[in-house]
């Protein structure tokens, strides 16, 4: 008879260190201090998220002419909404002519137009899609917000803009079907497929002909003028803000590179800068340009003091930025600068194709990080008299009608700048576990 | 354009409304100067910044005049490079406290916390006051008005401080206004005007002549309503300031009857402070009796004759 080892069934683990109750038991209620505290925290979540609804949504106010309604209603309980309401079209696109307003939301929507093609599957170019923005998309916003006058080569300008947006689509879509760029895959229908020179000339007249067409639609356009000063709300803070974080990243890593190169000229500039820039808080940088630089200035001549502002904040954030990028360069072991070197790349080729790619990908939580603040630091900007986002908020409680309406406009701010922060932090953090994927596997 | 410097918005005096217009006793000025050059009172462009930087945007040419409660003093006019042109509103500083809490007068306030705007004039007369009494004080400070108003309702401070007409201005937006008292005092002396940039004497001039002018008129019954009339008028003084007899705007650079452009467009100075300050509007602070009455109405409003 032999003796056959018959194991029995494993036991089921004990109902409490499984399902819902075990997590609960786990990382709730462990132990004494743990219970304690997982009771507290409950209790003042449960106390401030009420208090918030009660006076947010409960108790608050929705129909009124003024503050003082509001106050006879409910006093001081609940949330005056409908001063806020009335206000939320300055506090978004400031100042500007309402019945204009059409043209900020028409270029902010050309931007994500724009934008589309970088998360659309099929898509090769997305480099040159991504370049595109940054060199032509300026143009074309800056025609539709500001309008006036434009001579031929502000004209040619906005045309170029328009041209990109015209040329990202094309290639996108041309892309998705055949796998070819627009100008590849006209040069290869309209031109001898072995014919270099042939192929080139027809892309060339491709892009000279779009150009033209975009040149004669936008001579038709014809926009009133809309000063800057005239700007504000959350549409000045995203153009201070956009133009600031657009800059910095390339300022700074060249400003970076320049700082380590072996040049002592450039090395020296590049440290001279960042250190003049760092060492200074951003509010006077933005004193400097605002109110110092026309006394400096021959008498007559005028810089706009929005275009000022987007300049103390560029070679701020550039500063900033370029301390980052050099934190990442470091990172980099020497042994890869030596295998690039060992592979004959040469300076450019080493740092964009081997050091940048994994610097900037170990960068990307402090970049954002910086983003985010620069987001935030351009508050600043109210101080010089610039109507942004958090000085329009500030103005809601000083109208007659709505005077000493302060929390609630201020509450709504702050939902606006999480909303935007919160998206750049998700989104980076999603860009990380994308390009880490192959380290962590 | 006439680049006319106001403050951040603040009722009464320079308030913006949610279309984006300006309105307020001061606004008024800057249009009132910019009808007396132009013929038009919208040829102005407002300026809205912090008190930190009133001065140096006023010195680096960006602003042309400066109308936004600036108070004159001795060393703001001497050392600045500014000129002050005239006083158009006679402030002072006052305390407002809780009703409930017993105290009647400023020296009962030895040992208070106090809430205070910073980086103006208010924060020095209030040590100056307190020391002068030899009393001590917790200042409480802040430079958004209504963060300190809040403070001060929250049971934060003993008692808030500003210029009286500021005070008043934000009972009205109390939740109980009846609750808070100001105190009788005035502690400190605010005459309030337009500024200019030193250096320019006719600048300077037509700004002053501008405010002269509305005050005269108020004095000649001459009002928005009427001044088309009145050119007709057989009263020397009022054919003197209209235009109709006499060269006074060629001396300052404008056509004769700027005047008449000044008042059409935003009145006499009554009209002004009753439109925008007086007891009928949102800030309600009375005229009747108090320095900014006209000098024979027991005032101290007085600009000197058109002649």
């Amino acid at each position: 008879m032999t003796l056959v080892f018959e194991p029995k069934a494993n036991r089921p683990a004990p109902t409490n260190t499984v399902g819902f109750v075990g997590w609960l038991r786990q990382n709730l209620f462990k132990d004494i201090p743990n219970t304690l505290m997982t009771i507290l925290g409950l209790y003042l979540t449960i106390t401030v998220v009420g208090w918030v609804l009660n006076w947010a949504l409960f108790n608050a106010v929705w129909d009124a002419s003024s503050r003082r309604e509001c106050l006879d209603l409910v006093g001081r309980s609940g949330a005056c909404w409908p001063g806020v309401v009335e206000w939320l079209p300055n506090m978004i696109y400031g100042l500007y002519p309402k019945d204009q307003v059409w043209r900020i939301n028409l270029g902010f929507l050309a931007l994500i137009v724009w934008l589309v093609p970088l998360w659309m599957g099929g898509v090769k170019s997305k480099v040159a899609i991504g370049l595109s923005v940054v060199a032509f998309y300026p143009f074309l916003a800056s025609y539709f917000f500001l309008g006036g006058d434009k001579g031929p080569i502000w004209t040619a300008l906005v045309a170029l803009g328009l041209w990109g947006l015209v040329w990202v689509w094309s290639t996108a879509l041309c892309e998705r079907r055949t796998g070819l760029s627009i100008g590849t895959w006209l040069a290869q229908r309209f031109a001898d497929a072995d014919n270099d020179i042939a192929q080139k000339r027809v892309r060339q007249a491709a892009a000279l002909l779009l150009f033209v067409v975009c040149v004669g639609l936008v001579s038709q356009w014809s926009l009133s003028e809309v000063r800057t000063q005239f700007w504000g709300g959350l549409f000045l803070t995203l153009v201070i803000s956009g133009i600031g974080i657009t800059f910095s990243l390339p300022a700074g890593i060249l400003l970076a590179l320049g700082r380590r190169s072996d040049m002592p000229a450039i090395a020296m500039l590049s440290t001279l800068f960042i250190e003049l820039f760092r060492s200074v808080p951003l509010i006077t940088i933005l004193f400097m340009f605002n109110t110092m630089l026309p006394l400096f200035m021959p008498a007559g001549t005028e810089v706009n003091q929005l275009l000022r502002a987007i300049v103390a904040v560029c070679l701020f954030a550039a500063a900033y930025m370029a301390e980052i990028v050099r934190g990442g360069l470091q990172a980099i072991p020497k042994g890869q600068y030596e295998a690039a070197s060992a592979l004959g790349l040469g300076f450019w080729q080493t740092t964009t194709q081997v050091v940048m790619p994994q610097a900037l990908k170990i960068m990307i939580p402090t970049i954002v990080g910086n983003f985010i603040g620069l987001f935030k630091d351009t508050t600043l900007v109210s101080i010089i008299g610039l109507f942004d986002l958090m000085n329009m908020a500030r103005a809601v409680g000083e109208d007659s009608d709505w005077l000493g309406l302060f929390i609630e406009p201020f509450f709504v701010v702050s939902l606006i700048y999480f909303v935007f922060c919160f998206a750049m932090s998700s989104y980076s953090i999603g860009l990380e576990r994308k390009l880490s994927a192959g380290r962590d596997r | 354009m006439l680049n006319c410097q106001v403050g951040l918005p603040t009722p009464g005096f320079y308030s913006l409304a949610e279309d984006g217009t300006w309105s307020g006793a001061d606004v008024d000025l800057c249009r009132a100067v910019s009808a007396a050059i132009f013929g038009d009172p919208d040829m102005v462009e407002y300026q809205s910044v912090t008190s930190a930087v009133r001065f140096t945007a006023l010195s680096n040419g960006e602003s042309d005049m400066l109308s936004r409660t600036t108070t004159w003093t001795a060393v703001r006019d001497t050392q600045l490079g500014l000129d002050f042109t005239t006083v158009n509103f006679y402030d002072g500083q006052g305390f407002l406290v809780p009703a409930d809490s017993g105290i009647t007068s400023a020296l009962d306030l030895d040992g208070a916390t106090i809430c205070v705007l910073t980086g103006t004039t208010t924060e020095l007369n209030l040590a100056d006051y307190f020391r002068a009494n030899g009393m001590t004080f917790t200042p409480v400070t802040n430079e958004n008005v209504n963060v300190l108003v809040e403070t001060y309702l929250g049971g934060g401070c003993d008692a808030y401080t500003n210029d009286k007409s500021g005070l008043a201005a934000r009972r009205s937006a109390f939740p109980d206004p009846s609750a808070h008292v100001l105190l009788p005092e005035t502690v400190s002396k605010e005459p309030l005007g337009p500024v200019v940039r030193q250096g320019d004497d006719a600048w300077a001039n037509l700004v002053r002549w501008t405010v002269f002018g509305i005050i005269n008129a108020e004095e000649l019954g001459v009002t928005s309503a009427n001044v088309m009339e009145m050119t007709a008028s057989a009263d020397p003084n009022i054919a003197r300031l209209l235009g109709t007899e006499g060269n006074i705007g060629e001396g300052l650079g404008v056509s004769p009857d700027f005047m008449v452009n000044v008042i059409s467009a935003v009145g006499n100075y009554g009209e002004i402070y009753e439109r925008h300050i007086g007891e009928n509007t949102p800030i309600g602070i009375p005229r009747a009796g108090t320095l900014n009455a006209l000098w024979n109405n027991g005032g101290i409003i007085y600009a000197p004759p058109f002649r």
